[in-house]
């Protein structure tokens, strides 16, 4: 407590909280509006509609939407797996290689995903390998974006495992694949599920990457957004932002209720 | 016990152990590391000899030097931005509680995970010329033109980058709050200081490594920041990611749009080296950022 | 639930229940260090140790923080690698063999219990990476559970337990493998007193139980190591300072540093040893003559300590054989069943224990104290000892 007077407090409540309020809440609060207004050329939108609903869930915006899932989920499980293996096998490694790699693997999150897109562009519109066009290329642009989160939350949640119940384990006769399955990945799950909830929301907002190399057909959420409020159907935007705000929102607090039963057992 | 703890890791075995890294690095290598090294080569001549006239020729006009401009006059901005709030906003809810504040902070904490345009989008509805304020005030007082209009100008990027990026502030902020004992603010108030005064004495420097370090987080998200600003669609608000892609994806110039790719890549590789050092000095803990 | 296994626990043990695994089925390997040096870069932690635990037998090594205890143990289990030297179990060299061949039991100090699994899955762990059967596990995870007394939580969660109920299951589950030897790394540190005190109790009534068990147990409590032991050894510095059975290392301190750190001693500064017939000794200290026992061999004429613990005072006048000091007394504090005083004799603060006195001296009164010479020993001083 700093503030010990109670007019003081009340004074910084009244002061902060509408600064709370209009900051995060009315964002929110006018996305959510939108999504369901008929028109809004007052001060409240004048009369209310679920048809942007019903759009969404038709034809080319639910394409987006599975297009989004998929290439979340899919992006999300690849990186939470090279993360996992290249934080495990980083462990093993001396103190000084060890640093170098670490920071190899985190460098991704520190290049413009802008860039990513056009490097990426650039690198699989040529031989060997063309991919330009394909779907797979937006899984690589997403895989390449969210692996240094990935592996950052899977690495400090390595280190947070107690060390004594690995080595216990190994005194107990378990080698170490069979230590790695029944005790260090098991310990590590909350982790590894919090890695893949940032991994996937992360994913399901791209932007940047994704509107450089998104092939035909393959539109996710968020150029689909752009696109809508790039010709001004700002309410169509403003619905399939919410039903994106809200997928991510259901998958992540699906994910930590999995996450805290698994901590409890 | 001392002697434990040195010895924290598994005794390490033959070096065998150390190409377990190998398939996860090759992987990056081959999806990162190659294609970036191929704008490298995009912009320093392609299959072409190598020069260095595109480099000088982009670094020199107008749009790029104005882009560059924009990209640190917005980023600085938003990141000053993002402490100051990030600090007040941390202060209130650590430390003037209110029911609800716990809340607040986890949805301040869920904008994280939010795409970075519902900020934006949700401005246009509020700000914006047919907006919300615009309209209350035209009802309220009877403008003939819309009284506030800075939405489509640098200082609206600046203002939805700060409002985005200030949770990134408050994570570590919060968690470092909730380590400082309480005990010592109230020995500080029970020896008459006063609530300046204990932010100024006691919670600033406590504060100052998570600070710095999610001050320093802000400054590289803003810098490649893209969502906010083509969202905004200001003509004159171009920062260097923006500029990257009309480049490429408009005009089809990909040599211009490899080589301020490679400024770009520089500009936020070497904040991210300075955000390290930073963590580094002091020390990952006491920055509250892992 | 508690008090029924209290219950259960504290029948008498006088010989291995049936439910208990037969004493033959655990263990019956010696620990050997042969030479033993543990270095992390310019850093020594472990200096040349050489030790060896016998085949049933209980060593206990004290120390304080740093000393290296925890570091030889971590060399025997395999999670530390010596520099140089050889660790042997048996007779096999161990040194470069991996913790999951070693074929040890280990308990640690915060019971490490794998919090994912059930009571018996921990305690089955080890069996089942050794591949053991079904029917084999079925077997023997209730024979380990009887045999720390925790038969009825099978099927708990660590979480669900109590400290001590944490540490029986740990110890339960080093034990299902039938290991060779086990190694108990300040296995009590985490309990409060009182369980601590009870454990201590159960882990001699195991070993009672599995006679052949070798145990290395490092801890830096000294009535842990004097209750469980048959030798102990004390460290510093990485460095072994004293090793010896645990009465005659009580009784005959080697050094300064052994005899303060197990039991509270005084340690008189005395000179001009001098022979005085059946295995005694005469020194001064000040201007009194003292007799002792000489039991380290200490040469005619040196300058030496003469430890005296505090229980070996006596107050008040005394036999005529016996060593007289006389004091001041400095302070009195009384601790419930004792009373501790501190008695300036020639410039020498000496603190005795007594049993509590009903009329205790007060701090200013003089006081005459005796003991009998063959309750002390003199010890050299250090740097004698190397």
């Amino acid at each position: 407590m700093l503030v010990w007077s109670k007019s003081g407090r009340v004074l910084t409540w009244l002061l902060a909280i509408p600064l709370f309020v209009i900051i995060y809440g009315l964002p929110i609060g006018v996305i959510a509006l939108a999504s369901v207004s008929g028109q809004w050329n007052d001060v409240l939108p004048s009369h209310f509609t679920l048809e942007h609903y019903a759009d969404a869930f038709r034809a080319a915006s639910f394409d987006s939407l599975k297009a989004s899932l998929v290439t979340g989920v899919l992006a999300s499980a690849a990186a939470l797996v090279s993360g996992t293996w290249a934080a495990l096998a980083l462990r093993r490694i001396q103190p000084v290689p060890k640093r170098i790699l670490d920071l190899c693997f985190f460098i991704p999150s520190a290049v413009p995903s802008v860039s990513i897109g056009l490097s990426l562009l650039v690198a699989f519109s040529q031989p060997p390998v063309l991919l330009n066009g394909t779907r797979l290329i937006v899984m690589i642009a997403h895989f390449v974006l969210i692996s240094a989160f990935t592996y950052g939350n899977v690495a400090a949640g390595l280190a947070r495992i107690p060390s004594d119940c690995e080595q216990v384990a190994e005194s107990l006769g378990a080698r170490p694949f069979y230590r790695l399955r029944r005790v260090t990945l098991p310990l590590l799950l909350p982790y590894l599920i919090a890695a893949f909830s940032l991994s996937f929301a992360l994913s399901m907002g791209e932007l940047g990457a994704t509107v450089m190399i998104y092939p035909p057909g393959w539109m996710t959420l968020p150029v689909s957004i752009f696109a809508l409020s790039d010709r001004g159907a700002i309410f169509d935007a403003a619905t399939l932002t919410m039903i994106l705000g809200m997928a991510t929102m259901l998958v992540l607090i699906g994910l930590s209720r999995i996450s805290s039963k698994a901590t409890v057992r | 016990m001392a002697d434990a703890a040195i010895a924290g890791v598994p005794a390490s075995r033959p070096r065998l152990d150390s190409f377990w890294v190998v398939p996860p690095l090759l992987i990056l290598a081959a999806l990162f590391f190659y294609p970036l090294s191929l704008i490298v080569r995009e912009a320093l001549g392609g299959n072409e000899a190598f020069t260095l006239s595109h480099f000088s020729e982009v670094l020199s006009s107008r749009r790029f030097l104005d882009g560059l401009y924009n990209t640190i006059i917005i980023a600085t901005c938003a990141t000053a931005g993002c402490i100051v709030l990030g600090f007040v906003l941390s202060l209130v809810i650590a430390f003037v509680p209110f029911r609800g504040a716990k809340s607040v902070a986890r949805l301040i904490d869920t904008f994280i995970a939010l795409p970075t345009f519902l900020v934006t989008l949700a401005f246009t509805f509020i700000y914006g010329s047919a907006g919300l304020l615009n309209v209350s005030l035209i009802r309220l007082f009877g403008f003939d033109l819309p009284p506030v209009d800075f939405l489509y100008s640098q200082w609206g990027v600046i203002l939805a980058e700060t409002t985005v990026y200030t949770p990134f502030v408050m994570r570590p902020l919060l968690a470092t709050f909730s380590q400082i004992d309480q005990a010592q603010i109230e020995v500080a108030s029970s020896l008459g200081a006063k609530p300046l005064r204990i932010i100024r004495q006691i919670i600033l420097p406590a504060a100052l490594p998570a600070l710095v370090a999610g001050g320093s987080l802000c400054l590289l998200l803003t810098v490649n920041e893209f969502g906010i600003v083509l969202f905004i669609g200001a003509k004159d608000v171009i920062t260097l990611p923006m500029l990257i892609y009309s480049k490429a994806i408009q005009e089809f110039d990909y040599t211009t749009a490899c080589v301020i790719a490679v400024v770009n890549v520089a500009l936020s590789l070497s904040l991210y080296t300075l955000y390290r050092l930073i963590i580094a000095h002091f020390g990952g803990n006491r920055a509250g950022v892992v | 639930m508690v008090q029924a296994m209290v219950m259960e626990r504290s029948l008498p043990a006088a010989t291995p229940s049936a439910s208990a695994a037969p004493a033959d089925a655990v263990g019956g390997s010696r620990i050997g260090f042969e030479n033993v040096s543990v270095t992390y870069g310019s850093l020594t932690v472990l200096q040349s140790l050489t030790l060896t635990v016998n085949p049933g037998e209980i060593v206990a090594l004290i120390g304080p923080s740093g000393s290296g205890k925890t570091t030889a143990l971590r060399a025997v289990a395999g999670f530390v690698r010596p520099s140089s030297g050889r660790i042997m179990i048996g007779d096999r060299d161990v040194t470069n063999l991996a913790p999951y061949d070693r074929k040890i039991g280990m308990v640690v100090q915060n019971y490490a219990l794998f919090p994912h699994m059930r009571v018996e899955e921990n305690v089955a762990f080890g069996l089942r990476a050794h591949g053991a059967s079904e029917a084999v596990v079925r077997a023997r995870v209730p024979e380990c559970l009887a045999m720390v007394g925790m038969g009825a939580y099978a099927k708990r969660y660590p979480r669900e337990l109590s400290g001590g109920q944490q540490q029986r299951i740990a110890i339960a589950r080093a034990l299902a493998n039938k290991p060779q030897v086990l190694l108990l790394d300040e296995p009590l540190s985490a309990l409060d007193a009182q369980i601590r005190r009870s454990m201590l109790d159960e882990l001699a009534k195991l070993h009672r139980d599995l006679p052949a068990l070798t145990v290395l147990y490092v801890t830096h409590d000294q009535t842990e190591a004097l209750t469980l032991a048959n030798h102990i050894g004390i460290m510093r510095d990485g460095r072994l300072k004293a090793f010896g059975g645990a009465q005659s290392l009580f009784r005959n301190p080697p050094n300064r540093f052994a005899a303060e750190f197990l039991g509270r001693a005084n340690l008189l500064p005395v000179n001009d040893l001098q022979p005085a017939g059946e295995g005694r000794v005469s020194v001064r200290f000040g201007a009194t003559v003292l007799k002792a026992r000489n039991h380290h061999r200490l040469a005619k004429g040196s300058d030496c300590l003469l430890c005296v613990r505090p229980h070996d005072f006596k107050l008040g006048s005394s036999r005529p054989d016996a060593n007289r000091l006389s004091g001041v007394v400095r302070s009195v504090q009384w601790q419930g069943d004792v009373h501790n005083v501190v008695v300036e004799v020639a410039g020498e603060c000496i603190r005795l224990s007594s049993a509590p006195m009903r009329e205790p001296p007060e701090p200013g009164a003089s006081l005459d104290v005796h003991f009998d010479p063959a309750d002390v020993t003199v010890v050299p001083e250090d740097g004698a000892d190397g």
